[in-house]
């Protein structure tokens, strides 16, 4: 679906994947370095963020490309009017959750940046740098299921989906 | 008890509903837990929500997850199928039911690179479904052969569903893939001694063995084993040996899938950039539902229902194999509708202090639940296998089900094998280096 957000949530997508990316590196330049006898100190810790860092800016992208799961066991069998209500409680239900959990997460990385709080092990980072990513994912996953939403209402029809289907990961 | 029993009725209720009017299982879950500890309890819900996904979803042992699914999707676009299928055919021709195996051992082998079942029924049977097609084999064994063994993606390790049951229990995931070999093995054996009973009772149905191959024809054609079994040796060697962690074993999965995709020349940028996008928007589905659970099982925690259900259990006086057997028809049930990880990962916010007062072992029960969610993968109407398999043949659901039924035995047995003799499972890991 071509919205106004998409090419955001497209690169935050992108943010995403080189943010695995980066885990990856991280990972390998850990085992070859401790073949050389270098260790890096708390990459650990860095692997968790950037791995969450991951998880968090693809959300709004991956809900786009009907990656996320959800049982269509029930509303696949409704037609018209009825599959039409579902679908807008649904993103009703998904829009208020998300909401909730993007201002939350806000609240989380501002109250880490308002204390200074730094991680307990060696790495000492600041945590509100790492768990912005959390705060501006969750906030874009949000706007993607209230753009949805409105979409829905106003056209009466469902969001039209990419044709990529769900995720297959088992 | 009856006191407690109200808040957990109205939360699984309100959960079926929410779930089955189709709200994304991550989010509703999220809502469920949110309800749970606004309505019975006093904690500040919305803080500790931030809070525990935050942990949750930033640690370091997660980050095997997206590194094995990465490895996967690059070896999807090599040609390393094609090898095993030209490897192994000769090797066949004698067993009973011939080629039919090509579908079990491919499986096999490729599970060994391969954490998802989906990934490894579609590589395989790219490639085996064609050339049984081509030489006669009966349709109904091809499809239940390959349905059946690709589950076996869940069980060989690397697993992307012992990684999430390692962290929802907190079991080493080291540990859980060593564990899954033998079982693993020894479920390929039931597969094949099926087909071979299967083929000797259908004498007519089996096609003419090929042109039979020297002993050296034989071995000059198992040279497109190598570089799978050199993946396989990276992988779970490295694991095995103690030298590297499931997450460094992860990173030179990747590294070496890479390695085999740019010496076939199926390298391109474009499918390197494919490759990570598509892991990383897999790994991110993941992450939703793992972060719905992980609140999930926060608030469980504070309400206490585990507890209750623990010690209600407790007082039913079950025995531990007949827990399992209900456990075993509970989540086949539940696996009709829930895909595998949800199921792992719901149930387990639940189920730990059950496990723990029937001195069930949690190494133990993540091969068990393991096999229970291959199950599923093969029941409708709801099965990943049953789905890739319909994409690929264009066969009804229930034909592809009703193929597969005997496979969906053989793994009951397997059950039953690894209860009445656990160092199946427990063998192995006990005998690591760490």
């Amino acid at each position: 679906m071509k919205t106004p957000l998409s090419p955001l949530f497209l690169a935050f997508g992108v943010a995403g994947a080189l943010f695995i990316l980066a885990t990856l590196l991280l990972q390998v330049f850990a085992i070859f370095g401790r073949l050389v006898g270098v260790t890096l100190g708390g990459h650990d810790a860095y692997a968790g963020y950037f791995l969450a860092a991951g998880s968090f800016l693809t959300l709004a992208y991956a809900l786009r490309r009907g990656d996320h799961i959800r049982v269509t066991l029930i509303i696949g069998r409704f037609e018209g009017g009825a599959r039409l209500a579902t679908e807008i409680f649904c993103l009703a239900v998904a829009t208020f959750l998300s909401g909730y959990f993007a201002f939350y997460s806000g609240k989380l990385a501002w109250g880490s940046w308002q204390f200074g709080e730094v991680s307990t092990e060696i790495d000492a980072t600041p945590l509100w740098i790492p768990q912005l990513s959390m705060a501006l994912g969750v906030t874009a996953l949000a706007l993607a299921f209230l753009e949805e939403l409105v979409y829905v209402l106003r056209h009466r029809r469902l969001p039209p989906q990419d044709d990529t289907g769900p995720a297959n990961v088992e | 008890m009856s006191g407690d029993l109200l808040p957990a009725v109205l939360l699984i209720v309100l959960m079926l509903a929410i779930l089955g009017a189709g709200v994304w299982i991550g989010i509703g879950v999220l809502g469920v837990a949110l309800l749970a500890l606004t309505l019975f309890t006093d904690r500040l819900a919305g803080d500790s929500l931030a809070l525990t996904v935050w942990g949750s979803l930033s640690s370091w042992t997660l980050t095997a997850l997206p590194l094995f699914i990465w490895m996967g999707e690059i070896l999807l676009k090599t040609r390393l199928s094609e090898g095993l299928f030209r490897g192994l055919a000769p090797w066949l021709q004698r067993i009973p039911g011939r080629l039919l195996h090509s579908n079990i051992v491919g499986c096999t082998i490729f599970a060994a690179v391969s954490g998802s079942s989906a990934a490894t029924c579609a590589t395989i049977g790219k490639m085996s479904l064609p050339e049984l097609r081509r030489r006669g084999y009966p349709e109904v064994m091809s499809v239940g052969s390959l349905a059946g063994a690709g589950t076996l993606g869940l069980l060989i390790p690397p697993s992307i569903i012992m990684i999430v049951y390692g962290v929802a229990a907190d079991v080493s995931i080291g540990k859980l893939f060593i564990a899954g070999i033998i079982p693993g093995l020894m479920l390929a054996g039931l597969f094949m001694g099926y087909t071979a009973v299967w083929s000797m009772r259908n004498p007519g149905a089996i096609p003419p063995a090929d042109a039979p191959l020297s002993f050296r024809g034989k071995l000059a054609e198992s040279r497109h084993l190598i570089p799978v079994m050199l993946l396989i040796i990276a992988v779970l060697g490295s694991i095995y040996a103690g030298i590297a962690t499931a997450t460094e074993a992860a990173a030179l999965g990747v590294l070496g899938a890479l390695v085999v995709a740019a010496a076939q020349r199926t390298l391109t940028w474009k499918g390197f950039w494919d490759s990570l996008m598509g892991a990383t928007r897999l790994y991110c589905m993941i992450a939703l539902i793992l972060a719905g659970s992980s609140f999930l099982s926060l608030a469980m925690g504070f309400i206490g229902l585990p507890r209750h259900l623990a010690e209600g259990i407790g007082t039913l006086d079950l025995s531990p194999f007949a827990l399992i057997l209900l456990l075993m028809v509970f989540y086949i049930v539940l696996g009709c509708f829930l895909d595998g990880i949800s199921m792992v990962v719901l149930t387990m916010a639940v189920l730990l202090p059950t496990l723990q007062t029937a001195g069930i072992d949690l190494l133990w029960f993540g091969i068990f639940i393991v096999i229970v969610v291959e199950m599923a993968q093969i029941t409708p109407p709801v099965g990943f296998n049953l789905f890739v398999m319909q994409g690929m043949t264009g066969h009804q659901i229930s034909y592809i089900a009703r193929a597969a039924f005997p496979y969906f035995l053989m793994m009951v047995v397997a059950v039953l094998l690894i209860w009445f003799f656990p160092p199946l499972v427990t063998y192995l890991p006990s005998q690591m280096k760490l």
